[in-house]
């Protein structure tokens, strides 16, 4: 076993009364993908950037080829070799692919060789194995292609150590398999990985070794033959989680909404589906295959151009957010800081919001008491951890904040619930919290469509199951037909023998 | 198509759809006005023109960066003013490179303090320019000097010269030293930001300020030169202001800010930083310019519309540009799903072969 | 949003008061009969048509958008008006084209951007250019003047007590300002359309509907202003009220209103407000030019951004200096930070 590139040894680090790390230790050996695992506020994140200089650590030493090392921002990161991939790829749009690939190159000369620099970001992609045109401006590029751009750019910087957070969240299945590729070829050229990742079946499928923090603290780190999914979920949660997903049976009522033939330009087409109150319909597929934008259809944002939707029993145009709220259709986003809160804003200001007419007097004038018991009864029914309802969002972790998304849609009276990756990056014990609202709200007799790109979770919670493709519909399947591999199968194109139709 | 649409950037496209434009208006107002093709209205336009571009090429660094610099009207106006007084003061003993130099210089301090505050200050550039333009220009009454115009007659003569002698002239049509300046600055400074590792950086600034930052780029260092060469430029622009018309009041070149933003936007430079040439800088100061005279001279309406129309020009261009890039965008989007697609039959067929 | 009175007066607004209390007290001492009633009501008239339309501005700059046609309206209007009356048109009609014209002009702003989705700034720097210019067509160099005795008087003259009917207006509509501000709902969807419009959006707010109808607002409003300036004045050119954007931005943002939107408040801008009138009478009294007085209002725009910035930065490296010597007991470190 050669020497570890990069140690880092008792790092602690603390942001106002957070102890975001807690003597953690980690080293990163060349030629090694290195998983680290951790529920939100875990402290991955902090452990990045102490690392590649976006923050300073508190206590503790960095070693590079053990010899200790400060890294005061990402230039110096750079010149060390230590590279970072984010979840959001830092491309530059405006340029084309060479230029991302060599924009920040600090030994190629004051001047610009363009058919020099055309051909070797050609050669770097051929060595990835990657087709891209690298005339193109960036902005036309896929998210994966982005990626791979980034991936190319680290190689040419010669990187040893690279960093990946959380790169496959908006990834098809395709798309994760080539970046795999990609990831593996850089591992036989002896860069060191330290991949983070929130999906544990894809983690333990490209690990070499798996280390779990939990809190701040570093719990276990063991090479992958010796970790198992449950082992690591109980190192994660620090407590034996038996059942996700308990979904209880709700009587299935009346007719809520009917969709034939929704189509809209360049996204989706030919969408059929019913929704029944006290259901849940789950909407399976890839990432790309346009389950959100037909979630925005049915709310109104980005509106269908053509097909039907029959909403309790009456034929419905939905052009804009308030017309559905009107209707009784509630969206809640798969980002909840770009779409879904008013972060400066209070608890209570956010839950009112979509209903803030209900808390208005006759001259407009909002009824502040009013608001704030609403909130403080969301805060009850949803166990939302905050010192009061007054303040601001931005202090709440994760969890908390997404509960107070799903308060503030809640408390429109929804009888349409549609949720968008509900429980995506919020830590195990906030999941179950949420499930466990679905089966309240389905017994209630809200009808639900859940979009998840958690096959397990979209598994067990749902009653019926639609299969989208690239923007077409692939099938509904029942709850009992319906197993991962049929719902697979039928996510990446294939139709084996299941119903189609509703 | 695709060798086509590989090649041709959009930004060139653009640019020839301005030529063709500036052709049409040209040949437009020829059969409108008599006279039109003399070599007066050549050199009157020619020198509007340079001084526009050469402060529009300013302009254009700092829009690269996602900035604005409101205040180079203001400085074009003090560099100006003081250098004629300076010459005014010193008509003997001031040598030509001793007043470029200083209205360089002049301008480039200036332009310091604009990129100071924005790049490290943190304050917006539209705050600070819109702020610097009200201080710039008064400062030039503040002085004693700034109670008595600049005129003409307190000049020496060789920078009256330099505004009427030719480099060359072709027939009457005069190639005057101001108008070279302003083709060497196109030329040189498009050749920066097309050539130079500095000029692309600046591109990615705007384009990305928070990529450009986590990839190492020295982005505060980068806007900071952005303002000071804008200011420097601004500083030549204010000389040769002072060789065209040598009568200068305090209020000179107020509100040139406006144009020249004007003509770097209707020129393709994106207020959002990232794109845009100096040669369709150039464009469209041409093409502002020609519109101003032609409507001078033109009797069928007065000549006050010119502002009126430009605005209209410019909320054209702008509208032209978004619409451009969602057409653009859902092109894109088109071909991945296309592209996609391919990649999932092959990938079925691999797993056929498994 | 509506914070505690000694919240705010531990925060940005206590030192705008803190900064007009040292300005009336420096203007009482180097200038007698400072605050006699008659000086104070010409230090408002002087700028009366400014701060009306500065508490349009602030609703607007909330929004996270900007308005920068507003004194280019204001010419217009006057000159819109100026002109019928010029051609013999009943000057009662001559006033309601000019409101209608501001009225146009901010439906034209509000549908680019809204409708047409371009930024605020570059539509409105277009139509900084193109109301101008069309005011400039209208009126050409020409100067109009000679309107009606009871214009005049209205605008020159008091209506009730010592007080002009402009400075009435101004209290009404600050009043009404701060309540749909502050309190009302249609402010709490200003506040948040100004942090994320696309968050809005999408809680249901009809944001185009929003930003539309406060562009039509600010239209008519600098509309109204330029109608009162000409009745002040008594005459109309076709550069009247050039150049009255910088000011009325930097009452708005020296008042605590971030550039980018969604914070601030009414109070805040209305300190300002004072702050900027007592400064400019001050330095009126001290004989101080109109440029130069412009000038400073630059610099004090520049340092409202700016102070707080250096304040930040006065903080930051303080906590990590005392961090630094106090390795063991892991400091606080103010920054905000998004997830761990």
């Amino acid at each position: 076993m050669a020497e570890p590139i990069l140690e880092m040894n008792h790092i602690s680090k603390r942001f106002d009364v957070t102890q975001a790390l807690d003597d953690v230790s980690l080293d990163l050996y060349p030629g090694e993908i290195h998983a680290l695992v951790g529920e939100n506020g875990a402290g991955k994140s902090t452990l990045i950037k102490i690392a590649t200089g976006i923050y300073r650590r508190d206590r503790g030493e960095v070693l590079l080829d053990g010899r200790p090392v400060q890294v005061h921002n990402s230039q110096e990161a750079q010149a060390y070799g230590i590279a970072a991939i984010y979840q959001e790829p830092m491309v530059f749009p405006d340029l084309n692919v060479a230029e991302n690939i060599f924009i920040s190159h600090r030994d190629r000369g004051p001047f610009v060789h363009w058919a020099k620099m055309y051909r070797d970001a050609e050669a770097i992609l051929a060595k990835l194995d990657v087709n891209l045109d690298v005339r193109m401006p960036a902005r036309g590029l896929t998210l994966a292609a982005q990626q791979a751009v980034e991936i190319a750019k680290a190689i040419s910087l010669e990187v040893r150590v690279l960093i990946m957070d959380e790169p496959t969240a908006a990834l098809s299945a395709h798309e994760v398999t080539q970046l795999f590729k990609l990831v593996r070829a850089l591992r036989s050229q002896g860069v060191a990985i330290l991949f983070i990742g929130h999906r544990l079946e894809e983690v333990l499928k490209v690990a070499d070794r798996v280390s779990v923090l939990r809190d701040g603290k570093l719990i276990s780190s063991k090479p992958r033959s010796e970790v198992t999914s449950e082992k690591v979920i109980r190192d994660m949660v620090g407590r034996e989680i038996e059942n996700f997903f308990a979904k209880s049976e709700a009587e299935r009522g009346e007719l809520l909404m009917s969709v034939r033939g929704l189509s809209k330009e360049t996204a989706f087409s030919g969408v059929n589906f019913d929704v029944y109150r006290g259901e849940v319909l789950g909407f399976a597929g890839l990432v790309g295959s346009r389950r959100t934008d037909v979630g925005l259809a049915l709310f109104g944002v980005e509106p269908a151009d053509s097909g039907e939707i029959i909403f309790e029993g009456k034929e419905q145009t939905i052009k804009s957010p308030e017309q559905a709220l009107r209707l009784g259709i509630a969206y809640v986003t798969e980002d909840r800081r770009q779409f879904g809160l008013t972060m400066p804003m209070s608890i209570a200001s956010n839950i009112s919001l979509p209903m803030l007419r209900r808390y208005l007097t006759r001259m407009g004038l909002i009824k502040q008491r009013d608001e704030i018991a609403t909130a403080e009864e969301y805060r009850q029914r949803l166990s939302i951890r905050a010192p009061s309802v007054k303040v601001e969002l931005e202090k709440l972790s994760g969890g908390n904040q997404q509960k107070v998304v799903l308060s503030k849609w809640l408390n429109a009276d929804p009888k349409l619930l549609i949720l968008d990756e509900p429980t995506r990056g919020i830590d195990v014990g906030a999941k179950a919290e949420v499930h466990q609202l679905i089966n309240e709200l389905t017994a209630q007799g809200l009808g639900i469509i859940l979009i998840s790109s958690d096959m397990p979770e979209i598994m067990a919670m749902s009653d019926r199951i639609l299969v989208m493709r690239e923007g077409r519909q692939m099938g509904i399947f029942d709850r009992e037909e319906a197993t991962q591999e049929i719902i697979l199968t039928a996510a990446m194109g294939q139709k084996g023998g299941a119903a189609e139709a509703v | 198509m695709e060798q086509l649409r590989r090649y041709f950037r959009p930004e060139q496209l653009r640019e020839l759809s301005l030529v063709f434009l500036i052709v049409l208006i040209f040949l437009f107002f020829g059969t409108q006005i008599e006279g039109y093709f003399s070599p007066r209205i050549f050199n009157r336009v020619t020198s509007d023109v340079a001084i526009m571009a050469v402060v529009a090429i300013g302009e254009t660094l700092c829009l690269l960066t996602r900035n604005y610099d409101l205040s180079v009207g203001s400085v074009v106006g003090l560099t100006a003013f003081f250098t004629g007084k300076l010459l005014s003061f010193y008509p003997d003993t001031t040598m030509p490179i001793v007043a470029i130099s200083f209205a360089i210089g002049l301008g480039a301090a200036l332009g310091l303090l604009n990129g100071a505050l924005v790049a490290y200050g943190r304050v917006p550039s539209l705050i600070v320019t819109l702020g610097t333009m009200a201080i710039y220009r008064s400062i030039i009454v503040a002085f004693p000097a700034g109670t008595k115009n600049v005129v003409t007659h307190e000049l020496p003569e060789w920078i009256l010269d330099l505004g009427r002698t030719n480099l060359f002239s072709i027939g009457g049509f005069n190639i005057k030293p101001l108008v070279a300046v302003g083709l060497v600055m196109v030329v040189v400074f498009q050749l920066v930001i097309s050539y130079l590792r500095f000029g692309r950086r600046l591109y990615a600034v705007g384009s990305n300020p928070e990529a450009a930052r986590i990839s190492g780029l020295p982005s505060q260092r980068m806007v900071l030169l952005a303002f000071i060469m804008s200011g420097a430029i601004a500083g030549l622009g204010g000389f040769m202001f002072l060789t065209r018309y040598g009568d200068l009041t305090p209020a000179a070149a107020q509100g040139m800010e406006l144009m020249v933003i004007a003509a770097a936007v209707v020129g393709g430079v994106s207020t959002n930083g990232g794109s845009g040439t100096m040669i369709g800088a150039l464009l469209g100061a041409m093409m502002i310019n020609l519109l101003q005279q032609s409507l001078l001279r033109w009797l069928v309406i007065s000549n006050f519309w010119v502002s009126a129309l430009l605005g209209l020009l410019i909320l054209v261009s702008v509208t032209i540009d978004a619409v451009i890039i969602n057409r653009m965008r859902d092109i894109w989007a088109r071909r991945d799903l296309k592209s996609n697609q391919g990649d999932e039959k092959k990938m079925i067929k691999e797993k056929g072969k498994a | 949003m509506m914070r505690s009175i000694l919240e705010r007066l531990r925060g940005w607004e206590g030192l705008l008061l803190a900064i007009l209390i040292v300005v009336v007290l420096f203007n009482t001492f180097s200038t007698p009969h400072y605050l006699q009633v008659q000086n104070q009501i010409n230090l408002f008239q002087l700028h009366i048509e400014k701060i009306i339309v500065a508490l349009i501005m602030t609703f607007i700059i909330i929004n996270a958008e900007i308005d920068l046609t507003v004194g280019s309206v204001m010419g217009l209007a006057g000159c819109v008006m100026a002109y019928l009356f010029e051609k013999g048109t009943p000057f009662e009609v001559c006033i309601l084209a000019g409101l209608l014209t501001g009225v146009l002009a901010g439906a034209i702003n509000g549908f680019m951007v809204s409708y047409a989705g371009l930024t605020s700034l570059i539509v409105t720097l277009a139509g900084l250019i193109g109301y101008r210019g069309l005011a400039r067509v209208l009126l050409e160099n020409r100067s109009i003047g000679n309107f009606p005795d009871w214009f005049d008087r209205l605008g020159q003259q008091p209506l009730v007590g010592p007080i002009p009917l402009a400075l009435i207006i101004f209290f009404v509509l600050l009043i009404i300002a701060l309540i749909i501000l502050q309190w009302s709902g249609a402010g709490r969807h200003i506040y948040v359309i100004g942090n994320s419009s696309e968050v809005a959006r999408y809680s249901g707010v009809n944001v185009r509907r929003v930003k539309m109808i406060l562009f039509v607002v600010s239209g008519f409003i600098a509309a109204l202003s330029g109608l009162l300036l000409a009745a002040r004045l008594g005459s109309m050119r076709g550069d009247t009220a050039t150049g009255t954007e910088l000011e009325v931005i930097t009452m708005v943002v020296l008042g605590g209103v971030s550039i980018f939107g969604g914070t601030g408040s009414m109070f805040g801008v209305l300190l300002s407000m004072l702050i900027i009138l007592n400064l400019r009478n001050g330095m009126g009294l001290l004989d101080i030019t109109g440029e130069i007085q412009t000038g400073v209002i630059g610099v004090l725009l520049i340092l409202s951004v700016l102070g707080p910035n250096i304040g930040r930065g006065i903080r930051d490296a303080w906590s990590r200096r005392r961090r630094v010597q106090h390795i063991h007991v892991g400091e606080v470190e103010n920054r905000k930070e998004d997830n761990l």
